[in-house]
């Protein structure tokens, strides 16, 4: 059975697949279908969803155009998420692998780090981290990867030290070479998969996380960010409450798109193991 | 079917009948205020410092000035715009060197000693002049205060100082605190700062943090049957949005300085029960001012600063941030001030084209992604209206080619950025107007204030033309001469920008319409509420 049957066939990957495909569709587009700067004003404020077509979703407490700060806040979760994720699984593998393979001191030292990093809640350690730098796009990610990576790497060096045992690793000691070399060329991409397997639940924490940050204020001001409109709602939620509704209901359905879409590929990557 | 209707609307009829004729009487009765009762209004801010002699601000007054007094309030009808409290009259000497205050007679601290002149004379010269962070400037030059007898005061300056200045800063600045507490020990480190003793109406009761504030009845107060209310609470809400839910479920009874948001007023005006009232903020004026760093070199040319003052849509301004409950500025004094106000100044009409030729003549062109430079922008956090109008102004700066970045800071941060560290090109501030520009205004515009001075001009601006008015304005001790010298020195603020004054906003009260004698003077949810009362 080809990889690509075998996700079709699991309805909740297929529904996952079309959720992330329509975000990174919006994400895309944005710029295309929104040109400008979303945060202009666009039309009379507080109008609300379907009255106007030109503006479909209304507009908020300035008058700025809803459906394109959605669009223009898609992008900017998705960058984030990715971005996020992207730099956790890189410092966490390389800990890892590090840790797995070295041994001895190195991996007391690094273990005793990543522990340490783990027992701050990851939010926490965000929220300290931006208050402290200031937010802008790159800090925020910095600040997310930052309470992530201790789960990438402990699973990358439970897998090192499972491999680093093998045959093939043994041989290329025999033939000289650097144990660094051997660390990344040959353990690391071995190791990979598990690693790699989380990463859909580490972009859905990374985009709750941006949101919950933007929320609190610490999101970069000049971005429009979904956690940043549902906060700026927050005040009128009593006479504007589709302003907080809107981009909920956005970020509700991509952190399921990712997570669903994330879960099939690892179905579908370990039936395909198990067949070989 | 069609009879239920009818039914209904008959129902609907004779409910309402019964609404108004329970509705007339209480109009009836709002003449006699009656005794006793507990009132309880959300409190958004928790001051841990409540002595109002010492921090001189809104968030300390709305609490202590039902504890401290302060020597006259701010009044409606009154001579000068005042009303006697522990001072009964007060007059100027001509040659401005000294005033004198008849005090009231009778009056006793809440530990039950007579309230007496050397209070005062303590007060002014151990805690407003020293201490204070107003009374600094006010009361920079009182040498002594003469204490003939226990009813007298007299206040000596070692140079002339406009009695006008005295007399509008009596009722933020002369909070009178008990010398036999504050004469042991540093006066900054009296327990007396965090459980206050004054001659209010109400007693400090106690202090939960994160709670409330409990404030009880004073038996023993001056005012003829007054207080009349037993109790009040500040129940802590620093959630904005749950005050209008707390009014609906009747938790509380009052929020005032618009712990309801403006958005949700509308909304809640139809509420049964409720009523929306506007008044009794008027001595209370914030001003919405775009704040300029003058060392920024696009920004030190004049041309720059006209551009941006024509960007600005005041009346979107007014109409969108602040739904109305504000008003366009015009200058450096507000619109609603009976003394000083004048709207003889250049205005700056909003004019989107007019600002793209200013700044292409001052010879800023738009470089080839339409910029012509950037700034970076600093709304201050206090307010949700200062945060939105950064928002605003960062889309009305895009319409002229100018690139701002919005920096968010909570509020120390900003307080250090802006006004220690001077890291801003822009920012959003929202000064208070205190009656008389001497106050609080002319430091936001005058030179040589040393750096960390919040809410004074830190943007590096010096004008000598401006500063010898200032200088002159402080030592012109004829009322008539000195409001002249104060409208001309609002002309020329408004000619040369040293800031913009956007528009001015005060605060909304939202009430139970049970509460009584609400918002009868000007500064009124931060006055002594002895004559506030609960129908029940």
């Amino acid at each position: 059975m080809s990889p690509l049957r075998c996700f079709l066939r699991t309805p909740e990957a297929v529904a996952g697949a079309i959720l992330l495909a329509a975000l990174i569709a919006m994400a895309l587009s944005a710029a295309l279908l929104f040109p400008g700067d979303p945060q202009a004003i666009a039309g009379p404020a507080l109008l609300p969803p379907f009255q106007d077509w030109s503006l479909p979703l209304g507009t908020d407490r300035l008058g700025r155009d809803v459906l394109a700060e959605l669009f223009h806040g898609a992008r900017t979760s998705l960058a984030v998420g990715l971005a996020a994720a992207a730099a956790a699984l890189a410092i966490g593998s390389v800990v890892g692998t590090l840790a797995g393979f070295a041994g001895g001191l190195v991996d007391e030292v690094l273990m005793r780090i990543t522990d340490a990093f783990q027992t701050v809640p990851g939010f926490l350690l965000a929220l300290a981290f931006v208050s402290v730098v200031g937010p802008s796009l790159g800090i925020v990610v910095i600040a997310i990867a930052l309470g992530t990576w201790p789960g990438p790497a402990r699973v990358a060096r439970a897998e090192v030290l499972s491999i680093r045992e093998r045959d093939y690793v043994a041989g290329a000691r025999v033939i000289g070479m650097h144990p660094l070399a051997i660390a990344f060329r040959e353990v690391l991409p071995n190791a990979l998969p598990p690693v790699l397997a989380m990463s859909s639940v580490i972009v859905a924490a990374a985009i709750l996380t941006e949101a919950a940050l933007s929320f609190l204020g610490l999101g970069d001001p000049n971005r429009v960010t979904w956690g940043g409109m549902i906060a700026e709602g927050r005040a009128v939620l009593r006479t504007a409450p589709f302003l907080s509704i809107v981009p909920g209901i956005a970020l509700v359905l991509t952190v399921l798109g990712v997570y669903l879409a994330g879960e099939g590929i690892v179905e579908t990557t370990a039936v395909r193991r198990g067949l070989s | 079917m069609s009879g239920f209707t009818i039914s209904r609307r008959q129902m609907l009829a004779s409910s309402a009948m019964l609404l108004a004729s329970t509705a007339m009487p209480t109009f009836g009765w709002a003449q006699t205020p009656k005794k006793g009762g507990r009132l309880v209004l959300a409190a958004d801010s928790e001051p841990r410092n409540l002595n109002p002699a010492i921090v001189a601000s809104n968030g300390v007054f709305f609490i202590s000035s039902k504890i401290v007094e302060t020597l006259a309030e701010a009044s409606f009808d009154g001579k000068d715009g005042l009303a006697p409290r522990l001072a009964l009259s007060w007059e100027g000497a001509a040659d401005g060197l000294s005033v004198t205050f008849k005090l009231r007679d009778g009056v006793k601290w809440h530990d039950g000693k007579p309230f007496t002149s050397a209070d005062v004379a303590f007060s002014a010269l151990q805690v407003w002049k020293p201490l204070q962070n107003l009374g600094r400037t006010v009361f920079k030059d009182l040498a002594a205060v003469d204490t003939p007898d226990d009813l007298t005061a007299v206040f000596k300056f070692a140079k002339p100082t406009p009695f006008q200045l005295i007399r509008n800063a009596l009722p933020a600045l002369s909070s009178v605190v008990p010398k036999h507490i504050y004469e042991v020990g540093k006066i900054e480190d009296n327990p007396a700062n965090n459980a206050p003793i004054g001659t209010g109406p109400f007693k400090f009761g106690e202090y939960k943090a994160g709670q409330y504030y409990r404030l009880t009845k004073n038996t023993d107060y001056w005012g003829k049957d007054e207080p009349y209310l037993d109790e009040i609470i500040y129940q802590v809400l620093p959630d904005r949005t749950s005050a209008a839910s707390a009014l609906e479920a009747e938790e509380i009874q009052l929020a005032a300085f618009s712990a309801v948001p403006l958005a949700d007023l509308d909304r809640i005006s139809k509420v049964p029960g409720l009523k929306v009232i506007s008044k009794g903020y008027e001595g209370l004026t914030y001003q919405l001012v775009v704040e300029i760093n003058h060392r920024r070199k696009e920004l030190a040319d004049l041309k720059v600063r006209q551009a941006i003052a024509h960007a600005i849509d005041k009346d979107f301004v007014v109409k969108t941030v602040f739904l109305g409950y504000a008003a366009t500025a015009t200058g450096p004094v507000p619109k609603n001030d009976p003394q000083f106000y004048t709207a003889d100044v250049p205005t700056y009409a909003f004019d989107v084209a007019k600002a793209n030729a200013l700044l292409d003549e001052a010879g800023y062109r738009r470089g080839a992604d339409g910029n012509r430079f950037s700034l970076k922008l600093l709304p201050a956090p206090y307010f949700n209206e200062t945060k939105q109008f950064g928002d605003y102004l960062r889309q009305a700066l895009a319409a002229i080619g100018i690139d701002a970045q919005l920096v968010n800071n909570d509020s120390a941060a900003h307080i250090k950025a802006v006004y220690t560290d001077h890291a801003f090109d822009l920012a959003v501030g929202p000064p208070v107007f205190r009656g008389d520009p001497a106050i609080s205004t002319t430091i936001l515009v005058q030179s040589g204030i040393p750096d960390g001075v919040p809410f004074s001009n830190q943007g590096g601006y010096k004008n000598d033309a401006l500063d010898a008015l200032i200088a002159k304005a402080s030592e012109t001790l004829d009322t008539t001469a000195r409001t002249d010298l104060y409208k001309e020195f609002q002309k020329q603020v408004a000619a040369d920008l040293p800031l913009i004054n956007v528009a001015e906003w005060s605060f909304i009260s939202v009430a139970r319409d049970t509460v009584g004698n609400i918002a009868n003077n000007p500064r009124w949810a931060v006055s002594n509420w002895a004559d506030t009362y609960l129908e029940s």
